[in-house]
């Protein structure tokens, strides 16, 4: 838990939540497990809001609660990860990935999952045929059938799951699977993994649930009246049978689709297009049977691959032992023959692949920051591991004075690393020989703080922003509330124009700026962190590799 | 020496006659003859006679003194060479004598000072009179700028000094490389293009894009942009840089001894590539390039609500 992280998930936190919680959230993260009244008493905040604050937090998953280490009987701790805090910042991905695989419904399910943390299949399903009721025509209305569907298909592919259940006394976490396991409780599990939703065998079992009805259309009405409607609509007593059950977003599911993803595009712009659907074949075909961990998929014969193509590549069978070859010799190692059998078994080598990317990743930083001919030594010292300052200069073809410089440059960003191999005991310089390296790991892990970094950095800049501007935008607030009572009571269109008239040229082009700005910003944070997904898949597939 | 002759005059002929044995001596074992062999060829000769007709025919500068593991070596020295030194003195040909065994490398005129056993000085005077007589030359190393190493004046000064092809007069020539670089790049792009419009089976069309680097050493000698001859080595040093850009990447294969460009048995083949992404999220933000990102905090003189990099790539 870096600095940066810290600072990045207070960020998100205030966005999200607010103040109060980021406090404690904050506070939590820096200091570890901690109970209820060290909480209290170190942030200053009143009992009533930390106990609201940490309700939130545990709904979303963000924080765990073990009885304390002392023993049984001690206060219950809390503690925090930033995992799935920063999961926040990819919210916008995971959407839209539901769209595109499984439409609106599949969208909205997702966002309201999202937003909720945990909710019961039947909630979830009733809000989104609301949502999606409201937003048709007059006098259509979505029924529940259809939104329970997208959610069985989520089910199916992993994309949701359940809750795991809080057992008494030992409460199983839900959290990421990052916490760590309780250490002092007596009957903690004995295995030092901790247990995940998936360890319990109903994960993704649809419970059976009388859901019959349609969606209801929430009515254009005073904002008041709007606000008991809903009220009303949570305190329905309408019972469904799934009580006690929640679903929560499978973070995993959608990093495991996403790196798959990453791959294809890969292949796809390195070689062709066709090879790119090979790929995805073979991705789609291990989606299951391949464990997240695992560094390569299962063996696949090329029958299998032949047969599961989709039929739109009509392509024959010795095209493709060629295009797999292809694939095999390409020097970026996608893909790996395992053996003979069944026409060829063929594996996907995602660590491998995952290395790769993260490679071109700190490649194209050193190339856009420093430009092409300090990226060719950059390269040149991936490749060649170790070498001295003339060898750099003599592969790279670049002028003595020149490389040096780069060299220098590159080192005191801390991208290249010396390694000092003395002639003699006593390492005098003029008897050591100096060699250059780069050890891809470390630098991938501090590009890594430099992008959350730079989303917190983003963020803070769009807060300030709309700090700035906030007397303009509550002015444009209230102009816009104007116009809308005004229209709905029926008011002539001179009326209308006169308010909107208060809103001057310049002003109006000050918000259309500002409008700019924080969508720049906010698309500049998802692009940031893309990088972040890769690098972060690449440091824990070497983890867990190694 | 003519008391030399008096004296000896029943028992020996003159010492020019001992000389001209000696020189035929020489001529015969061209590779050398040690004391020892003229000891043999003149027994009746005293040491003290012998060492004199030698030290006379070193001192015309007929005669090569050497050392071996054995002992000294006496040797038939050119006439042409022998003309050259006439009028310098004994220091100025064992300068010079120094800077020949040094050959095609050339030699600093610190180790020549080291080798003569000369003051400095001597050597820097000796230097300059060898340099006016035209007989060595200087020539400015290009690992570094200021020592100046010497060489016979006829001799052709070797790779490591000049730096090869690439360097002309001392400099880098950067932009030639560049240009080579370039021409290159676009070569084995064109050859890729052509073969993935072919619409062939995929295997013959990457076969086809790749290039040996006889090829493209053949292309690089027919365009004409360079003046220096070129050989496959320098193209294949130039490829390797375009390797290392990202460009360009190689497989070696097996090729039977004999067919054009194979080397050992082997030949290197490169294609052009795409890239594999698109420059990362990171550097697509004001962050990723910021000089004084190590600087910047919030609260600080530089923070991302001030940054001038931002405002500029907001209003972009």
């Amino acid at each position: 838990m870096t600095a940066q992280e810290v600072r990045l998930c207070g960020l998100l936190l205030r966005e999200h939540f607010g103040e109060v919680v980021e406090k404690v959230g904050t506070h939590l993260l820096k200091g570890g497990a901690q109970n209820l009244r060290t909480i209290i008493h170190e942030t200053g905040i009143s009992l009533d809001l930390v106990k609201k604050s940490l309700c939130v937090l545990v709904q979303h998953g963000a924080c765990v609660f073990r009885s304390g280490r002392k023993g049984a009987g001690s206060p219950t701790e809390y503690q925090t990860c930033c995992d799935r805090i920063l999961r926040i910042l990819r919210y916008p991905r995971y959407i839209y990935t539901a769209k595109t695989l499984y439409g609106d419904t599949g969208e909205l399910i997702i966002e309201e999952l999202l937003q909720r943390g945990h909710m019961t299949m039947s909630g979830t399903i009733k809000t989104v045929a609301d949502r999606l009721t409201q937003n048709m025509e007059e006098g259509r209305s979505m029924d529940y059938s259809e939104v329970s569907s997208a959610f069985f298909r989520l089910v199916e592919t992993h994309f949701l799951q359940r809750c795991p259940p809080l057992a008494g006394a030992e409460p199983k976490d839900s959290a990421t699977p990052a916490a760590p396991a309780p250490p002092g409780t007596p009957a903690a599990p004995v295995s030092t993994a901790p247990p995940t939703p998936e360890s319990f065998p109903d994960c993704y079992k649809v419970p059976h649930v009388t859901l019959v009805g349609r969606g209801k259309r929430q009515l254009a009405s005073e904002d008041g009246e709007d606000q008991r409607n809903a009220k009303k609509a949570k305190m329905d007593s309408q019972t469904h049978g799934d009580e006690g059950i929640c679903w929560q977003v499978n973070f995993e599911r959608f990093h495991l689709h996403f790196r798959d993803q990453a791959i294809i595009s890969a292949v796809a712009n390195k070689l062709d297009q066709t090879s790119s659907e090979i790929v995805r074949t073979m991705l789609r075909m291990s989606e299951v049977t391949t464990s997240p961990t695992a560094t390569c998929t299962k063996p696949l014969s090329a029958n299998e691959i032949f047969r599961s193509l989709p039929t739109s590549y009509n392509i024959p069978r010795p095209i493709l032992d060629q295009y797999l070859t292809l694939l095999i010799d390409d020097p970026m190692e996608f893909v790996g023959k395992a053996g003979e059998s069944g026409g060829g078994m063929y594996v996907v080598n995602m660590h491998r692949a995952l290395a790769n990317l993260a490679r071109a990743t700190l490649e194209s930083v050193v190339q856009e920051r420093f430009g092409s001919r300090s990226a060719r030594i950059f390269r040149l010292l991936l490749r060649k591991r170790h070498l001295e300052q003339k060898q750099v200069e003599d592969f790279a073809m670049i002028p003595a004075k020149e490389a040096k410089d780069m060299l220098y440059t590159l080192l005191s960003q801390n991208l290249v690393q010396l390694q000092e191999i003395p002639k003699t005991p006593d390492y005098a310089p003029s008897r050591t020989f100096y060699l250059y390296t780069v050890n891809q790991l470390p630098t991938a892990r501090m590009l890594l703080q430099n992008c959350y970094k730079t989303v917190a950095n983003l963020v803070e800049r769009r807060l300030f922003e709309s700090k700035e501007s906030k007397r303009l935008l509550e002015k444009s607030q209230r102009i816009e509330a104007i116009l809308a009572s005004l229209q709905a009571s029926g008011a002539e269109p001179e009326q209308l124009t006169e308010v909107e008239e208060m809103i001057t040229a310049p002003e109006k082009q000050q918000l259309e700026a500002l409008r700019l700005h924080i969508n720049k910003l906010d698309s500049a944070e998802n692009q940031v962190d893309e990088t972040i997904f890769l690098l972060e898949s690449y440091i824990n597939s070497t983890a867990s590799t190694s | 020496m003519a008391e030399v002759k008096v004296k000896k005059e029943t028992n020996l002929s003159d010492a020019t006659e001992v000389e001209n044995r000696i020189k035929q001596l020489c001529q015969q074992f061209p590779h050398g003859i040690t004391d020892q062999v003229i000891q043999n060829d003149m027994p009746q000769l005293e040491p003290q006679q012998r060492a004199m007709a030698i030290n006379k025919l070193l001192s015309l500068g007929q005669l090569d003194l050497l050392r071996n593991s054995s002992g000294l070596l006496y040797r038939m020295k050119d006439v042409q060479s022998a003309s050259k030194m006439k009028g310098s003195d004994n220091q100025e040909k064992l300068v010079y004598q120094v800077i020949e065994d040094a050959g095609n490398k050339g030699i600093w005129s610190r180790d020549i000072r080291f080798k003569s056993n000369l003051p400095l000085t001597e050597i820097n005077k000796i230097l300059k009179n060898l340099e006016s007589k035209k007989l060595i030359k200087a020539v400015k190393s290009v690992a570094a700028s200021k020592k100046k190493v010497y060489m016979l004046y006829n001799l052709q000064p070797d790779r490591s000094v000049t730096g090869g092809a690439w360097y002309s007069d001392q400099d880098f020539e950067s932009e030639f490389v560049e240009v080579l670089n370039q021409q290159c790049f676009k070569f084995l792009q064109s050859k890729a293009e052509v073969a993935r419009d072919s619409k062939q089976s995929p295997m013959v069309q990457r076969n086809s894009s790749f290039a040996t680097s006889h090829e493209v050493w053949k292309y690089i000698s027919e365009l004409g942009i360079s003046k220096v001859d070129l050989s496959m080595d320098d193209i294949e040093t130039i490829l390797n840089t375009l390797i290392y850009d990202g460009k360009v990447e190689m497989t070696v294969i097996a090729a039977k001894e004999g067919t054009v460009g194979s080397v050992d048995g082997q030949m290197k083949l490169y294609r052009g590539v795409n890239p594999v992404i698109q420059p990362t999220g990171l550097v697509r933000t004001p962050c990723g390039l910021c000089p004084v990102f190590d600087d910047c905090h919030e609260g600080g003189e530089i923070s991302p609500s001030n940054c001038i990099y931002m405002t500029e790539w907001l209003d972009f």
